[in-house]
């Protein structure tokens, strides 16, 4: 036996026997490594968005076309994508939330899936009846309800096998997220942070749906399972602990039972450290004079221990918020070089203008700078106490409620919202969909009623001033340097979800619908437009030797959609925006998903 | 001898007739789907709706086209993500330019208000 040969065994033993320790793990991180998969929402555990995938190229980006579509018969606003494993595509809709399982051979339905959910749900959907996606493991599909029903499915036959309720939508308590599988556990959390509701994540089991641990954003330590000596936060130019009753000292009386930090956005798993990292959401209201201190912790990067849930590190982000930029953007987990030192880094961009990249081992602040130069509430991020030094003129605190504070930017969209970015292992860079929106924002007093908006503002938003007058731009980013690469003008905001490839292409959709290959230095190859505007995330897979790219469009704007639907009149899909109507009466048709791929030769 | 007239006369030309026939095919056909579907799917408005789009293309470039009628349409979306269209300036302006345009060519081509 040679020593490669003895080496070899020594590995498959160690394998077996690391096998055997975490026996529960679900199937989901190992299928993601196989390109032809796309097995999770962001496509792996670290949130890259990337593909190994490279039979589509920068070169012939160019002759891509229509390999089919797929409508999914419901109307508004279309986000998250498909799944795909081996031969089967898994796709979600917006409430009433259908999945389907389609042959990738012939795009036949295998089985369709439908949730009885009430539509009160609806009306406590502050931003329309989003949902971004399905999750898979060990033979399940799991879907989070906009009712907040979390329900695990046969993904052979789509019977029903477990299902929870994780919040209760009679006080505003919704679910637009989608769930995410680390190892053994099943993570999700809640949205409804215009409603009052109190933020928090929770782990099930995978098999039985048995609650395994619930860590909220706000309140007592043991509630937010938060160790005041171990559980660390930047403070001072270094770690330090938290200390007792981190949260409770920085609300005014029990304001943080209806302190918002909801966490609706893309979390990230490092298996090495078994620590889960995600952000919390604006706390409530949006009047910032009525929650006097910092909020904690509302608007945070956390990072918890995945089995016991404990917070290893927090990071405060907007302390008091004054504007709504929540902090649910994905976290992204990159091993690169910061500052010439390679570090484990988790990188963020936020909804409030700044892109920070964090050592997501000890959660020491590494770097904080703007990624739209246009950001002006806050002049820079303190490298030292870690705060934003904010503009007195753009605080709508200082100003008060009834004043009108013009010239806010970015506006409360944030420079971006949840529309993942994406990174590319090969290029170092990450390739950033953005707002380029400011506002005017006026607060005022507001009463909580259970189940009733608690939002306290007005606010109008335009596109950013003295700039080139759209309203979005698409952005190459160095989190080593904190520094801009490229940034790519578009006449509207992105709201899509970014894809890069091992075939040196990025994706990215837009607005007016279009579908659009750029190369890595931003310069647009192809584009293609599609029934509706794309507010979904591109995705790719391969099939039978051939690499897919797929994306969902359906904005719920009714003219193009309503044609897409094939509504008979033309009335019914403006109903369906403007007044609600019922969405049961429509069939297979509505959102779209196109596939596309490289012609055949 | 007459290709060289061609290349004479473009130049001067460019203005009015550049982006004559940047519209592709499907973006044509997309309108002329939706403009029928809104009028009972009659089959008068395959002539009438071919009618505006082409007046459509002689008054604006396509990317043109589609940026001004989206900022039209998700003026009804609700929510957050509709405000953007009904308050920024930018896409305001974009909407009620397209409104006039798509008027006068409805106007022209014979098609009522919708």
């Amino acid at each position: 036996m040679s020593l490669q040969s003895r080496l070899g065994w020594w590995g498959v033993c160690l394998a077996l026997a690391t096998g055997a320790a975490y026996a529960a793990d679900s199937d989901t991180a190992r299928l993601s490594k196989d390109p032809k998969n796309w097995a999770m929402q962001a496509g792996d555990l670290n949130n890259h968005r990337y593909s190994e995938l490279k039979q589509i190229t920068s070169k012939n980006a160019k002759d891509l076309t229509v390999a089919w579509t797929f409508s999914t018969g419901v109307l508004r606003g279309h986000e998250g994508g498909p799944l795909v494993i081996g031969d089967t595509m898994y796709l979600h809709s917006p409430f009433p939330n259908k999945v389907y399982a389609l042959a990738l051979e012939d795009q036949s339905i295998r089985w369709k899936y439908e949730p009885k959910q009430d539509p009160t749900v609806i009306p406590v959907m502050c931003c329309d009846t989003v949902n971004r996606g399905l999750a898979y493991a060990n033979g399940k599909i799991f879907l989070q309800q906009a009712d907040t029903t979390l329900v695990a499915l046969d993904a052979k036959t789509g019977n029903e096998l477990w299902k929870v309720k994780v919040g209760d939508p009679k006080i505003g308590e919704t679910t637009t997220n989608a769930p995410h599988i680390f190892k053994d556990k099943i993570l999700t959390g809640i949205s409804g942070g215009e409603f009052g509701v109190r933020g928090r994540i929770a782990a099930y089991d995978l098999n039985t749906g048995k609650l395994l641990w619930k860590a909220f954003s706000t309140g007592p330590d043991k509630d937010m399972l938060m160790d005041p000596a171990k559980t660390m936060t930047w403070t001072d130019g270094k770690m330090a602990p938290v200390g007792a009753d981190s949260s409770l000292k920085t609300w005014q009386g029990d304001q943080w039972k209806l302190g918002g930090g909801t966490t609706w956005g893309w979390y990230s798993y490092d298996p090495e450290l078994n620590t889960v990292y995600y952000g919390t959401g604006n706390p409530s209201t949006w009047n910032p004079r009525q929650r006097p201190g910092d909020n904690k912790w509302s608007m945070t990067i956390f990072a918890r221990d995945l089995d016991t849930g404990m917070a290893k590190w927090v990071y405060q982000m907007t302390p008091h918020d004054e504007w709504d930029y929540d902090g649910v953007n994905e976290m992204i987990l990159a091993d690169i070089k910061v500052k010439g030192k390679p570090r484990k880094a988790l990188v963020h961009f936020d909804r409030n203008g700044f892109a920070y990249t964090m050592d997501r081992v000890s959660g020491e602040l590494l770097v904080a700078e703007k990624y739209d130069p246009v950001v002006n509430w806050a002049t820079h991020v303190d490298m030292k106490s870690g705060r934003p030094q904010v503009v007195a003129k753009y605080s709508t605190d200082k100003n008060g409620p009834d004043v009108n504070t013009k010239g806010v930017c970015p506006s409360a969209l944030g420079t971006k919202d949840q529309q993942p970015a994406s990174y590319s292992p090969k290029s170092g860079l990450f390739y950033v969909p953005t707002n380029h929106v400011c506002m005017d924002y006026e607060p005022f007093q507001i009463e909580y009623t259970a189940g009733q908006p608690y939002v306290g503002s007005t606010l109008s938003m335009y596109a950013a001033p003295n700039s080139h007058g759209g309203m979005g731009n698409f952005i190459a980013w160095d989190a080593g340097t904190g520094k801009m690469v490229w940034s790519k003008p578009e006449r509207f905001s992105v709201w899509s979800g970014a894809l890069s490839t091992a075939g040196d292409v990025v994706f990215y959709g837009t607005l007016e619908g279009y579908l659009k290959a750029v190369d890595l230095n931003g310069k647009e190859l192809w584009k293609f437009k599609t029934p509706s505007g794309i507010i979904g995330n591109v995705t790719t897979w391969e099939y039978k030797g051939k690499q897919y790219i797929g994306v969902l469009s359906g904005i719920g704007g009714w003219a193009g959609i309503g044609l897409a639907a094939g509504l008979t009149k033309g009335n019914e899909g403006l109903g369906a925006v403007g007044g609600y109507k019922d969405l049961a009466k429509y069939t297979e048709l509505g959102g779209v998903l196109t596939v596309f791929a490289l012609p055949n030769r | 001898m007459k290709s060289v007239h061609v290349l004479f006369l473009l130049p001067l030309a460019m203005p009015l007739t550049a982006w004559a026939d940047d519209y592709p095919t499907s973006g044509r056909v997309e309108f002329v789907l939706e403009c029928m579907q809104k009028h009972d799917s009659k089959y008068e408005y395959l002539y009438k709706c071919s009618c505006v789009i082409d007046r459509i293309a002689k008054a604006l470039p396509y990317d043109d086209y589609v940026a001004m009628s989206v900022a039209l349409r998700n003026q009804t979306l609700s929510g957050e993500r509709g405000a953007v269209f009904r308050d920024a300036s930018t896409a305001k302006d974009m909407a009620s330019k397209y409104k006039a345009i798509e008027a006068g060519a409805d106007k022209a081509c014979a098609v009522p208000q919708r």
